[in-house]
């Protein structure tokens, strides 16, 4: 134990044992409780903060899910379940959602969580003059002025048009709930961790919340280490500094294992689809978008570009969503199908340029590479252009002929209000079709889910054979963890078990 | 002090026989302020070139939106005004050079906090590493350069310049990610791989974390000091006065201390200087590599985000270092050189 002597403060916490390299641990071993459990969460710096609806860095989103809850959540499987209300309920046209607050949900100061706390921040997500990250498509339809208190638990929502997934709205960590009182410089949510302590771009400390109404938390105090450097992330996880981290690079999967820790990897919805105007030539003509999505050799993309670690795409976004239109045939490589459409449409010589940059994130500009060779097989020259950032995301973001995006793992309507239909904030593809737009505004009222589901896989099949994304794969969430750490599982929704680290717990007393 | 002054004899006369008694010190304090004045030239030449050239970096406004940039024009001009983007580049140097002369260093475009608030601990922390890895890395320079001038041309000198040149050769993330598997990770659990234990304290209240970066900084640099004061320990060693000494019969080890290691100070002191002020720039890779609360990554994260005020004063703070450690360099080189100091004081 000697050693031990040398490793001072919170670095302790990790490294019980000795020098050999500790094996995972039995699934059956009860959890202890007591530690001090840390976390490195990738990337960050000055630009980090505690708000609860502008979460910007991934170690923000960390933050945010140790202090705020929304009202529902999303659990490992991507469906929603209740969290500090027990229940969110339509009525029979969608125009008026019963939130009931869980009974006896206690923010971190002492106060239980009323009606008035809820109605004060949805008022602040939804706030005209600072809408939060979450809050955009609420608060087109919220109508908060006719919205009521019924008692201390219940409230009333009322919307200015039907809309029949709210709750997939109110489930997203962006939604969290705040009192009344809330105060930024020493904030106070319901999550199972309360405040301590804050530098941004450097760490964040917090200590658990005893009166935690989903049951607190088995370790004592929990840091959240921003990393600017993956080397420096990974170090520390093997040197026992860390018991987690996010978003481990892939190359290094199989020689952690060997230095006692385990990758943790988890299925997601994100995608980095390649985006071709579709009102703009050659992307214009339907044979055109349809000879390159049958260009892609979709599984050497996922193999290459991210490490092995995705899932087939289909052209289709939101695979979680229970109407995700899975019986649509798979698209795969078909270069003479792809030569046939290019010849009809008379672009035997195709010449287009790719617009790629690294702020896309990881992925993008590896399978950018690939295409242009997979293109060149059906004898279409793709000329890179590697923009800058700034270049990128600056003046004609969103009007590139042919570029690349990144998204998140969400629902498909919620995706398709801020992607694909007329006036959608990130509409790339400035994908415009009246009955596509039709059907969703249909399917947002459709209070029956079967029906639902019927008009969403219609509109599905159009941009199935219309769109004007290429979407590949979508990416497998790569985490890891020490081995002498436990209770970090899978999770669809967010990196690292969704930062559940109130579940974590050390395999031996620290 | 005065074991320096007895090589030289003209030293003495000189020393002991002012011309006019009054104004004894008044060419030191001439030669003195006419250096700090060059000094601040420098510094002020720095700022308009730091200046200059960070307002040519690139939008901030567009890096701070990013995604949001094309879709919310009405935020975009908010923060132009905000960041006096409309005014002419001139009329914010000016504005910019004022505020740094009265303390005044702007908000960061990041997150609207104070610079001074946002640097202040990091540029301590920094410091604090620089200064541990000069003192470890002085004598062990120096002692190094020593047992090789010592054994000149035999096989010790050779291993130790096949050393020295190799590390002198390596990249410093090549030596940290080396040392951190060999103490950290891979090899021995013996070191802390990141500067993170102290759990938000300075990292010198977690001393062993300090370890690594400052072993990673000290074979950064040594390898430079110790080839260089070897070189002039010989060439001292090879002189007439060392030669007549010896002849005299004063042992080899006090040849070498007394002579040979004195007159090698100011050949020392002068790449020491060099060697430290690089390390205020050169610490960024070292304290990304461990993660070391430092402004290396605050360096690095403010260029990214195109923090342009950020990015002038850590620019700034590192020109200093440079200007400062060679000033005191100078000085401390005149100090030390007999003749020097006669020069200035006749």
């Amino acid at each position: 134990m000697l050693k031990f002597g040398l490793v001072t403060g919170a670095a302790l916490a990790g490294m019980p044992g000795c020098s050999a390299v500790p094996r995972r641990p039995d699934p059956g071993t009860p959890p202890v409780r007591g530690g001090v459990y840390s976390h490195g969460a990738t990337g960050g710096g000055l630009k980090d903060t505690l708000e609860p609806y502008f979460p910007v860095t991934n170690p923000d989103i960390s933050r945010c899910l140790q202090l705020y809850e929304p009202l529902l959540r999303w659990d490992a499987n991507y469906e929603i379940e209740p969290s500090v209300a027990e229940s969110v309920t339509p009525n029979a046209d969608n125009t008026q959602w019963t939130v009931r607050i869980r009974d006896g949900v206690e923010f971190h100061h002492g106060k239980t969580v009323t009606a008035e706390d809820v109605m004060h921040s949805l008022a602040t997500v939804t706030d005209p003059n600072n809408t939060g990250s979450g809050g955009t498509e609420l608060a087109t339809i919220l109508e908060l002025n006719n919205s009521t208190v019924v008692d201390p638990r219940t409230i009333v929502l009322r919307l200015n048009s039907p809309y029949a997934v709210l709750d997939q709205l109110l489930a997203e960590y962006t939604v969290g709930i705040i009192p009344t009182d809330f105060d930024i410089s020493h904030p106070v949510g319901t999550g199972p961790f309360a405040y301590e302590h804050f530098v941004p771009g450097q760490l964040s400390r917090f200590v658990r919340h005893e009166n935690y109404w989903d049951g607190p938390a088995w370790v004592d105090e929990l840091f959240i280490y921003d990393f600017a450097d993956d080397a420096a992330k990974v170090n520390a996880l093997l040197a026992g500094q860390v018991q987690s981290i996010d978003n481990l690079p892939s190359y290094l999967a199989g020689t952690i294992e060997q230095q006692g820790a385990s990758p943790l990897v988890s299925e997601t919805g994100a995608w980095v689809p390649f985006t071709m105007r579709v009102d703009v030539a050659p992307f214009s003509d339907v044979r055109v978008r349809q000879a390159l999505r049958l260009i892609v050799d979709r599984q050497q993309m996922i193999d290459q570009a991210l490490g092995g670690f995705g899932i087939l795409g289909n052209d289709l976004y939101a695979p979680f969503d229970p109407a995700y239109a899975s019986h649509l045939p798979q698209r795969m490589q078909d270069i003479d199908q792809a030569r046939s459409l290019l010849r009809q449409a008379g672009q035997e010589n195709l010449d287009v340029e790719l617009v790629t940059s690294t702020a896309v994130g990881a992925g993008a500009v590896e399978s950018a590479n690939l295409f242009v060779e997979q293109a060149r097989k059906a004898g279409v020259t793709v000329r890179l252009n590697k923009a800058d950032a700034n270049v990128f995301y600056g003046d004609r973001y969103l009007s590139w002929n042919f570029a690349q995006d990144f998204w998140n793992t969400r629902n498909y309507i919620p995706q398709v209000a801020t992607s694909s239909v007329k006036g959608a904030t990130y509409n790339e593809t400035h994908f415009e079709d009246p009955t596509f737009t039709a059907l969703i505004e249909q399917a947002k009222r459709e209070p029956d889910p079967a029906r639902r589901r019927q008009l969403l896989h219609d509109a599905q099949e159009i941009e199935y054979d219309t769109g004007g994304y290429i979407i590949w794969g979508f990416k497998r969430q790569l985490d890891a963890y020490s081995n002498l750490v436990q209770g970090l599982e899978p999770h669809r929704y967010l990196p690292c078990s969704n930062f559940r680290f109130s579940r974590a717990s050390f395999v031996r007393q620290p | 002090m005065t074991d320096l002054v007895t090589p030289s004899p003209a030293t003495e006369t000189t020393a002991s026989a002012p011309a006019r008694p009054a104004p004894a010190g008044w060419p030191w304090l001439m030669w003195f302020a006419r250096r700090i004045g060059l000094a601040v030239l420098t510094l002020w030449l720095c700022s308009v070139l730091v200046f200059f050239a960070t307002a040519a970096l690139g939008d901030p406004v567009r890096a701070i939106l990013g995604k949001d940039y094309a879709s919310s024009p009405e935020r975009v001009a908010a923060l132009q005004a905000e960041l006096h983007l409309d005014r002419p580049v001139i009329v914010r140097y000016f504005e910019w050079l004022g505020g740094l002369l009265t303390g005044d260093l702007g908000n960061s475009v990041a997150n609207g906090l104070p610079v001074g608030e946002l640097v202040g601990d990091r540029i301590v922390n920094s410091a604090v590493l620089v200064l541990v890895s000069a003192i470890v890395m002085i004598p062990v320079a120096f002692g190094v350069a020593m047992i090789s001038a010592n054994h000149r041309g035999k096989r010790t000198d050779g291993v130790i310049q096949i050393v020295m040149i190799t590390l002198a050769g390596l990249p410093e993330f090549v030596v940290g990610i080396l040392l951190v598997a060999l103490f950290s990770t891979t090899v021995l659990h013996l070191l802390p791989a990141v500067t993170i234990a102290g759990g938000g304290a300075p990292p010198w209240f977690a001393p062993a974390s300090m370890v690594l970066p400052v072993l990673t900084l000290v074979i950064a640099v040594a390898p430079y000091v110790a080839r260089i004061v070897r070189s002039s320990l010989l060439e001292v060693l090879d002189s007439d006065y060392v030669e007549l000494a010896r002849l005299k019969g004063v042992p080899e080890r006090i040849v070498m201390r007394k002579h040979a290691l004195l007159n090698a100070i100011v050949p020392g002191i002068q790449v020491i200087a060099l060697q430290l002020a690089w390390l205020a720039g050169g610490i960024v890779i070292v304290e990304y590599l461990f993660s070391y609360p430092g402004i290396g990554a605050s360096l690095v994260d403010s260029v990214r985000n195109s923090d342009f005020p950020m990015v002038q004063v850590l620019a700034m703070v590192i020109a200093a270092v440079y200007v400062g450690v060679n000033l005191i360099a100078d000085v401390l080189s005149i100090l030390f050189t007999p003749r020097a100091r006669t020069a200035i004081a006749s």
